[in-house]
């Protein structure tokens, strides 16, 4: 045992690291004065976020399962289940709805999502003002990746894809108004696993054994509030 | 009988010395932008700021010294500019109108003190002390500076220093006056208030030192009286040192190079604390000015 070897630290001489004061030296610092500026002007000239930089997020409305992976693992629980009817037709699991006031872009919902229908895409850039209506802009359904892409080859600028959200509360119809003008609708039934009373009837069967989970229940009350 | 014509001057170089001072400004802050390899920002943004603030609804007060301090500063500077030569014109003359500039420079940094200390902010107060012990550190390189030229002119009259130095060569060509020169030069750097001596106002050490209350059209007053100091103090420096200038653009070429080197120093060393200040003040600045006087004798 005492053939233990003491670690070996290297520690270099003080006198190596320690500069010389100088009064003429930080002249040096005048040489920028005649080079070109490093800054980004950026109204003018742009710059490429890096090609997987954890952005918005996208949602596969076909491949979503309904499995609340994603609330369960986001650390600021800005995930809530939402149960959506498209055209008259309700999904038969919800999906998720991610509030961006709460979103801290880690993106562990991307990757644990099991089906890969929750993805991200590299926009980042999202401001409104401070109205009741335009913070609606925060709350939303991700839409399908598909449709993200086609509007940043577009209009390139990395912002956010949808221009207004408008929530009508007796109808509970959701509108997106996208970027290049189109519409998207759909209405919200309600929120958290259980499938609300609008949407019972066909897929009574399958939520039933949801309730099993447990854990989940408390946890979507807690937001309800 | 009033004399139009001479207020119709003196207006027209108080316009002339405000907007060139603000360019001053906007020219400092770009090329401290440009050492630091920054764009900064456009070259008559000060005056948008001054307008800006100008523009501000409420105006907090403390009183009337409080009020009274801003407009007692630029009153004192505004002083200070119609007796130097700008360029041929020399509004006021007196026999001794060097002495007048050069207290009368000293004059705004005391009204800026006593409309701060009014305020009541403990900021104000240490800021307040500091600009005072600055001022007294100041005093001593800055008088020795004075008494060279004077000793080797043998004259307090501004325009005879000009006069006198068109016909030998600039002063600065005497090694003499060349000493006295660096001496204004470091003093020149804390009475603009800039780097290696900006205790006074200390960004980020004491908020903003004295002017931490102003806000709104006071700290307008202030932003005016900064500029009109730039002007009135790179054209003194050019009539001491570098012989006037016949017209105005002979002086801008002249006040900018001043302007410059201070630029320089003020973007490359950092801030002396007050302790340090005061010590360097009376030890280098101080042998060096007594070696000028000394050597004009």
């Amino acid at each position: 045992m005492e053939s233990v070897e003491k670690p070996r630290v290297r520690v270099v001489g003080e006198e190596k690291v320690k500069l010389k004061k100088s009064f003429v030296k930080p002249w040096m610092g005048i040489k920028y004065l005649f080079k070109k500026p490093v800054t980004i002007k950026i109204p003018y000239e742009k710059i490429e976020p890096a090609p997987k930089y954890r952005g918005f997020h996208t949602l596969d409305w076909k491949k979503c399962i309904g499995c609340n992976f994603c609330g369960q693992i986001c650390p600021a629980r800005a995930i809530e289940m939402t149960w959506i009817e498209v055209d008259g037709k309700v999904e038969k699991r919800p999906h998720p709805k991610v509030d961006y006031g709460r979103c801290t872009f880690c993106q562990f919902c991307v990757d644990v999502c099991p089906t890969g229908a929750l993805g991200h895409v590299e926009n980042y850039y999202l401001t409104t003002a401070g109205l009741e209506e335009d913070l609606q802009l925060y709350d939303w359904v991700p839409i399908d990746p598909k449709k993200v892409r086609e509007l940043n080859e577009k209009f390139n600028d990395y912002r956010f894809p949808v221009e207004r959200i408008k929530f009508n509360k007796e109808t509970k119809e959701v509108t997106y108004y996208l970027r290049d003008g189109t519409e998207f609708k759909f209405k919200i039934l309600g929120y958290g696993l259980k499938p609300p009373a609008a949407a019972k009837p066909k897929p009574a069967a399958k939520p039933a054994e949801k309730p099993a989970e447990k854990k989940e229940e408390p946890k979507s009350k807690e937001k309800k509030e | 009988m009033i004399d139009w014509k001479l207020i119709l001057e003196a207006i027209g170089i108080l316009i002339y010395a405000t907007f060139m001072g603000f360019i001053f400004m906007g020219i400092e802050r770009k090329a401290m932008a440009r050492i630091q390899r920054r764009i900064g920002p456009p070259i008559y943004q000060p005056i948008i700021d001054t307008l800006k603030l100008l523009g501000k609804k409420e105006s907090v007060s403390h009183g009337f010294i409080y009020d009274f301090g801003p407009i007692f500063a630029l009153g004192a500077t505004i002083t200070a500019l119609l007796f130097l030569p700008v360029a041929n014109f020399q509004l006021f003359s007196s026999n001794a109108d060097l002495i007048v500039v050069a207290y009368l420079l000293e004059v705004p940094m005391l009204g800026i003190m006593l409309g701060a200390m009014s305020s009541g902010n403990p900021y104000s107060a240490v800021g307040v002390q500091r600009g005072l012990l600055t001022m007294v550190a100041m005093q001593l390189p800055y008088g020795l500076a004075l008494i060279a030229i004077v000793q080797h002119f043998e004259t307090f009259k501004l325009s005879e220093i000009v006069a006198l130095q068109s016909l030998n060569g600039w002063s600065i060509l005497v090694p003499a006056l060349l000493l006295a020169m660096i001496v204004f030069d470091i003093v020149f750097q804390a009475m603009l208030g800039l780097e290696p001596f900006d205790i006074i106002t200390a960004p980020a050490e004491i908020s903003m030192g004295p002017m931490v209350e102003y806000g709104g059209k006071h700290a307008a007053i202030l932003f005016t009286q900064h500029a009109v100091q730039l002007f009135a103090e790179t054209t003194f420096f050019t009539i001491l040192f570098l012989g006037g200038a016949s017209n105005l653009l002979e002086l801008l070429i002249k006040q900018i190079a001043v302007l410059f080197i201070a630029i320089f120093v003020a973007s490359i060393y950092p801030r002396f604390t007050i302790d340090q200040a005061a010590k360097f003040f009376w030890k280098w600045p101080t042998i060096i000015g007594i070696i000028a006087v000394l050597l004009t004798m």
